[in-house]
């Protein structure tokens, strides 16, 4: 009986210990980005997986690495990769990804042999259809390499594996 | 007393401007709880309607008068539509005897607070009418729990107040109050503090609020009694809650805080300060505290607070003899 009372009276301090950390908090500051006035920094989103994308070529940036070996189309367990062969050579005649089937589970970035795709880290992906998120990414890839050339370079010494 | 013409002009503007009251605090309360809770968690609330958000409650309410009422099948519809309104009229007449201020105070009447824990009954009856009418199975066990949990809190509430009844030999709300004084050590919370104590948790359980929510608990319950309403039944639940809070926390004000008397000057803004400060407290303690399980809220009120505050009738009643 008398340990019951000490055990509520431990309990009314803790209520107080909780009030404490809630008023503390209350009067930290936020760590909300208001998104369209501000971004998020880019540092933090360096971990952020998002869509895959390819990593551009050591020697051209527009060309890619991959050699059309499939493995990635196996690996994959939402089937959302398609990857053609050009007739005559090991490149790519088309890398078609659908995101809307994708877990983000790097099970394609494992089991590339040559490192040619990664996650991106864009945030900001929004579609209005689901044919918006059916992405072309040799398409993507030229694209980038057209507008930054140098640093993409860069960015691919330094992932390179 | 004699309820001259002059009398019922009163009433009738009282009325009036209570329902006022009722509108303006529940915007301004929306507001604030969820600024709170936002603060609380790190994170800025309602923002982008107007300077700081502030325009979004009334866009919210101005949402909740446009949307169609929408009347399940097998609903007694009778009952269905007397629920709301039942909730709603009574905090009417729940506010008129409370004194906000020295000459603020709609009916002066000597049982005073008998009146208001009497019809603070009505809140429980439109619970459990909405509840039954709705034929949903979420509903019913809502009102039930509503009205064991309301019965329940209502036991040691009334203790507590009797405590300061007792003190002051007066169930007139007005001379409770003439009686406190200006300074925080001359209000009753310093003579009476288990009565406050008890009264304030009391208070938490009375009015459904969160830790002791059981009610309209959404992960088990969806919506509790109110599930099957919407758009302006909703609106006069959501109403009728938020004037029962600051109904509770005019009446610990006015027994406990010393009511509108305060330093410096008495007047009507000290019952809304202290009011509105209890109220942030209520809040502060939704977004602080996890729900309780049913039997864990049933143990606290008959094991601990009954007792508790039928120790504290006994002690008070034991020094005023010994006073006397």
């Amino acid at each position: 009986m008398i340990k019951a009372i000490i055990d509520n009276i431990k309990g009314l301090y803790s209520l107080l210990v909780g009030l404490s950390i809630t008023g503390r908090f209350f009067f930290s500051p936020q760590k909300t980005v208001h998104y369209p006035r501000q971004v998020v920094d880019p540092e933090i989103l360096s971990s952020y997986r998002g869509p895959l994308e390819l990593v551009p070529g050591e020697k051209d940036p527009a060309q890619s690495r991959c050699i059309c070996c499939q493995m990635c189309v196996r690996a994959c367990p939402g089937h959302c990769l398609t990857v053609t062969k050009e007739a005559g050579s090991k490149a790519p005649a088309a890398y078609l990804y659908d995101f809307t089937y994708c877990c983000l589970c790097a099970a394609c970035v494992e089991s590339c042999p040559t490192g040619a795709i990664r996650f991106s880290h864009k945030v900001y992906l929004v579609a209005d259809s689901r044919q918006a998120l059916h992405l072309d990414l040799l398409a993507d890839l030229k694209v980038r390499a057209s507008a930054a050339p140098a640093s993409e370079s860069a960015a691919a010494e330094q992932t390179g594996t | 007393m004699a309820l001259s013409l002059v009398n019922f002009v009163v009433v009738i503007a009282a009325v009036l401007l209570i329902i006022g009251l009722m509108v303006v605090n529940a915007v301004i309360m929306v507001y604030a709880e969820r600024k709170t809770a936002g603060f609380i968690q790190r994170r800025p609330g309602p923002y982008e309607v107007g300077p700081w958000g502030t325009v979004q409650a009334i866009c919210d309410s101005m949402k909740l008068l446009g949307k169609q009422i929408f009347i399940p099948g097998n609903v007694d519809w009778i009952l269905f539509f007397a629920a709301p309104v039942l909730a709603f009229f009574p905090v009417l007449l729940l506010f008129l005897p409370i004194p906000f201020g020295p000459y603020l105070t709609a009916l002066k009447v000597d049982e005073g607070i008998l009146l208001i824990l009497a019809f603070a009954g009505f809140g429980v009856i439109s619970n459990i009418l909405a509840g039954w009418a709705s034929n949903n199975k979420y509903g019913l066990l809502g009102a039930a729990r509503a009205v064991s949990q309301s019965v329940a809190y209502e036991i040691p509430m009334i203790m507590a107040l009797l405590g300061v009844i007792f003190l002051t030999g007066s169930m007139n709300l007005t001379q409770i109050v003439e009686r406190q004084g200006a300074w925080p050590w001359q209000w009753n919370l310093a003579v009476q503090p288990l009565a406050f104590f008890i009264y304030v948790v009391s208070m938490v359980g009375e009015t459904n609020r969160a830790p002791f929510d059981l009610p309209e608990a959404e992960s088990e319950l969806t919506a509790g009694f109110h599930t099957e309403y919407s758009g302006m039944g909703f609106a006069l639940f959501f109403l009728s809650e938020y004037a029962n809070m600051l109904l509770v926390c005019c009446v610990c004000a006015t027994f406990f805080l010393g009511g509108w008397r305060g330093p410096f000057l008495d007047g009507f803004w000290w019952t809304f300060i202290k009011a509105y400060a209890l109220m942030m407290f209520i809040v502060w303690i939704r977004w602080t505290f996890p729900r309780v399980r049913f039997d864990q809220l049933l143990n606290i009120n008959w094991k601990w607070l009954l007792p508790l505050s039928i120790l504290n009738l006994w002690i008070t009643a034991v020094i005023l003899k010994f006073v006397d």
